[in-house]
């Protein structure tokens, strides 16, 4: 995002609304976006509302307030001259509003921003079977951000765990091999707002993925949302559950349920 | 999109906290699913949603977003959410979405016993399941518990940390509501699974200091 300068009249109401925290105040008492650790998500260009007054009507209603020891005090919600700017963005840097702006399809899942499918499908793709376990592996996510050095750290961790990527996931597309979870050179750079290892194993290798997390997660500057997935058992219950429990960890009480409404279902043999 | 899974809380305050939404595969049933989307909606519009919206429209606590047209511009995979605040109505939608067997994929996020009791009641088995195993990382890196509570609850991370506590403070020294302050906290969710119903009674709680 960029901030328009000849517009700006330094209400700081973008610096709140900021979901990494980078848009300060510069010594000429407008604000401006540190580039470097912006992701693209434009909440800030979508949420404040452009009020359309005039920069210069702004400023002297401020200076005559001022005079007087008033403050001028915009409404949260509005940029009131309409100075944020999203730029047209260039690759690499065009990935993170990819992965951060929920708004955009990703080309190639078809799903809005970071996104995947998971168990949201699962009764219409069989993507996790009677045996399967899926791992949701988000790194970034809540509120930090992520470099896709510090993702690859963590793919290249989980491939050793004889796990397979999901094939349809924004970050597998960006994996130069599959089978090290090593990703293209080019993007490792770039900050993303959050984005998604997803991986499907074995019920059997849980506690195994689970060790993996254990170690690589000290190796990373960020934070890791880690959920997992099953198909359930006839009668509903969760079956991996239990697993869970005996490796030594804690389940949440709340989660995501797929109703199983889709068609056609999809058939195991 | 892992969007939904991880909100944070009290079992007790997660018991007003259900998101419903659509969802659909490429291939399998995406094609063609415009009008099923469409019908999605219009039968979680019935059950009083405290939020509706799609992720590429926005939400209905957006500015100029008119409900009717928003759905009337849905299109085949448009990815839409409803948050419901009680079990009755989230087990009316339920048994609605049943009714109408419009072949899409319908997930529900929020206290798992809760929505396996609902399924089974409207007669049905879950057939997947998602849990949250928390967060990992450099967990140093987050803030307070209760302003994760409400950044949780727009998973895609579009209400920032500092917004939060912002509106906790506006709320505090009474230039807003925190009704008002919640649906500004609402605007910035995209795609309509934030809760301003449970943003509102968090944001009383956390106003007077009780966290």
């Amino acid at each position: 995002m960029e901030i328009d300068k000849e517009k700006c009249v330094g209400c700081g109401n973008c610096h709140a609304v900021c979901t990494m925290g980078v848009i300060y105040l510069d010594e000429d008492g407008k604000s401006v976006v540190n580039q470097e650790e912006c992701v693209e998500c434009r909440t800030c260009y979508r949420v404040l509302r452009n009020e359309g007054y005039r920069p210069w009507f702004v400023r002297a209603v401020r200076k005559i307030l001022g005079v007087f020891r008033l403050g001028y005090l915009a409404e949260p919600d509005v940029c009131p001259t309409g100075a944020l700017t999203p730029p047209p963005l260039q690759w690499p840097r065009s990935i993170r509003a990819t992965f951060s702006d929920p708004s955009t399809v990703h080309e190639g899942t078809g799903v809005h921003g970071r996104g995947t499918d998971e168990i949201k499908s699962n009764e219409v793709t069989g993507r996790l079977r009677e045996g399967d376990v899926g791992f949701v592996v988000e790194l970034g996510r809540p509120g930090i951000g992520a470099r896709f050095r510090d993702i690859q750290k963590v793919s290249m961790a989980l491939a050793q765990a004889q796990v397979q990527f999901e094939p349809e996931n924004p970050v597998t597309q960006l994996m130069t091999d599959t089978k090290t979870g090593r990703i293209r050179e080019d993007v490792l750079d770039e900050k993303v707002l959050s984005a998604i290892i997803e991986l499907k194993t074995r019920m059997e290798n849980i506690g195994q993925v689970l060790r993996v997390l254990e170690e690589v997660q000290h190796q990373v500057d960020t934070v890791i949302s880690v959920g997992i997935a099953s198909k359930c058992a006839a009668d509903g219950s969760v079956v991996h559950e239990s697993l869970v429990r005996q490796a030594g960890y804690k389940l949440s009480p709340n989660g995501k349920t797929n109703l199983g409404l889709g068609r056609p279902l999809f058939q195991e043999r | 999109m892992t969007n939904t899974l991880h909100r944070q809380g009290d079992v007790e305050s997660l018991k007003g906290d259900f998101v419903v939404f659509a969802h659909t595969a490429k291939s399998r049933n995406r094609e063609g699913s415009g009008p099923k989307i469409r019908e999605f909606m219009r039968i979680c519009l019935r059950h009083n949603p405290v939020n509706i919206g799609d992720a590429k429209q926005g939400n209905v606590h957006q500015d100029d977003i008119d409900i009717n047209k928003l759905i009337s511009q849905q299109g085949d995979g448009a990815a839409a959410a409803a948050v419901f605040a009680d079990m009755e109505s989230l087990q009316k939608v339920i048994e609605d979405l049943i009714r109408a067997d419009l072949g899409i994929c319908i997930n529900v996020s929020g206290l798992l016993e809760e929505v396996r009791a609902c399924c089974v009641k409207a007669g049905i088995q879950r057939h997947s399941v998602e849990h949250s195993l928390g967060f990992w990382g450099a967990k140093d890196r987050l803030p307070e518990r209760h302003i994760l509570e409400i950044h949780t609850m727009c998973g895609h991370g579009m209400v920032s940390f500092n917004l939060i506590r912002k509106m906790i403070e506006q709320v505090k020294l009474r230039r807003l509501s925190a009704k008002k302050a919640s649906k500004i906290l609402a605007k910035c969710c995209e795609c309509g699974a934030f809760n301003p119903k449970r943003a509102e009674q968090l944001l009383e709680r956390f106003s007077k200091g009780i966290t």
